[in-house]
């Protein structure tokens, strides 16, 4: 018997225009959206369906495209096609606009805070990837200006565990960042995606990440020598392709379950599990659950609840968000 | 092609396969003629467009130029095409000149002297295996036997940069008070920092950057001023090229303020790089080791007893330490003899303090590379920059890790090579600028009689900041 995707719940986030990206706290308390109308939403259960909490209208003169809680749950991160990433405090249900980051010469596409809450990393059109610092006092500084890429830097991810980042890009490939000396330098470009490569999501151990593009697949990467020293090697150990009808947005690895989740341009999200029984170096992923029409519109992001395994968000060029449990038929 | 400039200006986009580059202001800078806003246009079979009045009159429209002289001066972009005309502002150029002069009248001959960086001389010295002076030597002599008049050693006009540097900053700091832009002064001699300022930071940033010219630019008003008047030639008549370290100086040379109206002539009127010498020296089939030395040019080289002579504080130059020991003894009374030089976020970010009666009264940075550059700017523009002088450099490590230095050799690193390089730089003996005799004799002759404004024209320069251009028809989306 297939597994299942269910709807939980679906709303409009964001009148009128694209929802672009839905973020868990990391206690999965809340959620933030944003989208083309410019704003941040904050949302958070009330009962048994979701409220929204606050509207963060005034931080940015361009669609919003990326928000990012950090680690403590107490910031949130938010990028924008105005050129500037603002960090927000949470002021008890409220958000206010600590500092704005500025240096990218064009639209920054995406924001993410490393798991150990002091650095932050921002890309952005200008084919840059930016590390930030924050210090004691809430000042942020620029540690590092990566140009390893030749075209628009679509997502940074950084890894669980380590400090080590990586990037996806139109260029088509992804690049992998480690601090060298007292710099920060691309110790790995991956390459074998046809097109676009959208986003990344890194599995629960660290040791693989995953990947997905505009050429429709979903690719695996996996690597030898990831803590160093000397050159890391990636290596694509499994391609899932013929699944997705367009371009595939957003991909996420579930921490607490090991499922695969995916958002696709043709309007579905698709859950992937891995035969527990195939070679390491040769996974096999199977489709567990496809809903083609999980929104009227694109999916462009998909997130993992944090604290609850099988609990999924998506969101969609038709402003809506949509919570769904994935139910596992072995359960 | 593009990959040759600093990093600093590499951060613009660089694609212009149709339109101009985005951030190309040139076309808002065309003047508006006043007229109806409604307008007929019509097409020629030749091309060219005709306004068609109201009254049935025509009128030829003007094509919007933009020549790559607009181009490389300004700072509003830097576009593939123009990266392409740039490499061709090569060594070429230099032979051509070279080559029309045996050929052409006595008349029609120009005088061509080329001044020699000494960050340039210590790379080729790293690869020739020889001393920096010694490079200098057959540098003058290879040159000359190609049909170059005069070699000259940017160390020379460097003293000049040095002392009004000094100048400036005491200048700043007795009136920091009253203007709140006077302090903290940031270095000028690089134009990759320059031209970043001027495009991304316009006229917040400014005010705080020094006006003394460069050591390159130093050397074209002695050059196309000094020198040509006492060798009774026009300025058109000579022909300046500067070696440099980097591809942004051929930037700097091209400024509409270093262009003389009246003479029509450019104070510098090529720059080629470390590694264009190089090249040279390869299409001539010449090894610098086999060379025969020439003496050098003294005339404008930093020298003593045949030696060339260096300024301490680093391959950048030395502003920072130059314009510390000068404002320690000046202000303070106090006679720095090594200056103490503390590593921040990353060595590229260094800082140096002076300490009178337990209170800090002098704090001084030198900030290389973009990601310093910005944390700078940034802290500037949030009113929380604790210094009163930043040595700015677009490229990390400095200017002897210029775009435009020789690269290593297949069995050397990177950081190998620097450090040769660096310590061939180090080896010439440092000359104080203060004590230098010829300088400040000079400075007297040359410049005594002219007039304050005349002597700002010679030793300083502006700078303009470049609007930005929104224009909907060239996002791209």
């Amino acid at each position: 018997m297939k597994d299942a995707l269910v709807l939980v719940e679906r709303f409009n986030a964001h009148p009128d225009s694209r929802c672009w990206h839905v973020a868990w706290n990391p206690t999965a308390t809340l959620m933030a959206s944003c989208g083309g109308d410019r704003a941040i939403r904050i949302w958070g259960k009330e009962g048994d369906s979701w409220k929204c909490l606050s509207v963060l209208q005034d931080g940015h003169q361009r669609t919003v495209r990326r928000v990012a809680w950090s680690p403590c749950g107490t910031y949130l991160a938010s990028a924008s096609f105005d050129a500037t990433t603002c960090i927000w405090k949470k002021k008890n249900d409220d958000f206010e606009c600590l500092t704005t980051l500025e240096g990218h010469e064009n639209e920054v596409k995406c924001v993410t805070w490393a798991p150990s809450g002091n650095l932050l990393a921002t890309c952005s059109r200008d084919k840059s990837v930016w590390v930030w610092e924050v210090d004691e006092e809430d000042e942020y500084e620029c540690v590092t200006v990566i140009n390893s890429h030749t075209q628009d830097v679509k997502l940074v991810v950084w890894h669980p565990t380590l400090e080590l980042l990586a990037s996806a890009s139109y260029d088509n490939n992804i690049c992998v960042y480690k601090e060298e000396d007292d710099d920060w330098e691309c110790k790995a470009t991956l390459e074998g995606h046809a097109s676009t490569v959208w986003s990344l999501t890194f599995d629960p151990s660290g040791q693989r990440m995953a990947s997905c593009s505009d050429d429709r697949t979903v690719k695996i990467w996996k690597c030898q020598n990831i803590e160093g020293p000397g050159d890391m090697s990636w290596k694509c150990v499994c391609t899932l392709s013929g699944f997705h009808e367009r371009s595939v947005y957003d991909i996420a690895w579930c921490r607490l379950t090991g499922a695969l989740v995916t958002a696709c341009g043709d309007d579905g999200v698709r859950v992937f599990k891995e035969d527990p029984s195939a070679d390491p170096d040769q996974p096999v992923f199977s489709l567990a659950a496809h809903v083609s029409k999980a929104h009227s519109q694109d999916v462009n992001c998909v997130a993992w609840n944090p604290k609850e395994g099988g609990v999924l968000a998506t969101c969609s060029d038709n402003g809506e968000i949509a919570i769904w449990k994935y139910q596992d038929d072995h359960e | 092609m593009a990959s040759h400039f600093s990093g600093v200006l590499k951060l613009t986009d660089l694609d212009d396969f149709i339109t101009p580059s985005q951030e190309c202001v040139k076309p808002v800078k065309l003047e508006k003629k006043q007229g109806k806003s409604v307008a007929k246009i019509q097409i020629e079979d030749d091309g060219s467009y005709f306004q068609i009045n109201q009254d049935g009159g025509k009128q030829k429209l003007e094509k919007a130029k933009i020549t790559l002289n607009d181009c490389l001066a300004c700072s509003g972009c830097i576009t593939s095409a123009e990266s392409v005309l740039i490499a061709q502002q090569s060594q070429e150029e230099i032979f051509k000149v070279l080559r029309n002069n045996k050929l052409a009248s006595a008349t029609d001959q120009v005088v061509v002297v080329v001044s020699v960086s000494p960050q340039s001389r210590a790379s080729l010295a790293a690869r020739f295996g020889m001393s920096s002076s010694e490079t200098g030597r057959r540098l003058t002599s290879f040159l000359k036997g190609l049909g170059v008049h005069h070699v000259f050693d940017t160390g020379f006009s460097r003293t000049f940069s040095l002392l009004e540097s000094q100048q400036e900053f005491l200048e700043r700091f007795q009136r920091k008070e009253q203007d709140k832009s006077a302090l903290p002064m940031l270095t000028s001699a690089c134009p990759g920092w320059i031209c970043y300022a001027e495009k991304t930071h316009g006229e917040f940033i400014l005010p705080y950057i020094s006006t003394t010219r460069s050591p390159q630019q130093m050397m074209g008003s002695l050059v196309k001023d000094y020198f040509a008047e006492a060798q009774g030639l026009s300025p058109r008549q000579i022909f300046h090229v500067a070696v440099m370290p980097c591809y942004d100086k051929k930037l700097e040379a091209s400024r509409p303020d270093f262009y003389l109206e009246e003479a029509e002539s450019r104070e510098v009127d090529l720059v080629i790089t470390s590694g264009e010498v190089l090249s040279m020296l390869e299409q001539e089939k010449v090894i610098l080791n086999e060379v025969k030395a020439a003496p050098l040019d003294e005339l404008f080289s930093n020298v003593n007893g045949g030696e060339l002579l260096s300024h301490a504080g680093g391959g950048s130059g030395g502003y920072l330490h130059h314009v510390f020991t000068h404002t320690a003894k000046q202000l303070f009374g106090e006679e720095v003899k090594e200056l103490t030089y503390k590593t921040l976020k990353n060595k590229d970010f260094q800082e140096v303090t002076l300490e009178k009666d337990g209170v800090v009264v002098l704090r001084f940075a030198s900030t290389y590379g973009f990601r310093n550059i910005q944390n700078l700017v940034q802290k500037l523009k949030r009113g929380k920059s604790p210094y009163h002088f930043v040595e700015v450099m677009a490229c990390p490590s400095g200017c002897l890790n210029g775009g435009g230095q020789l690269k290593p050799l297949p069995d050397q690193t990177s950081k190998d090579l620097l450090q040769q390089v660096e310590r061939l730089y180090k080896a010439e003996t440092a000359s104080v600028p203060e004590d230098d005799t010829r300088v400040s004799d000079l400075y007297h002759s040359w410049l005594h009689n002219v007039g304050a404004e005349r002597a700002r024209q010679l030793l300083r320069t502006q700078y303009h900041g470049v609007e930005k251009i929104s224009n909907g028809l060239v996002i791209k989306w």
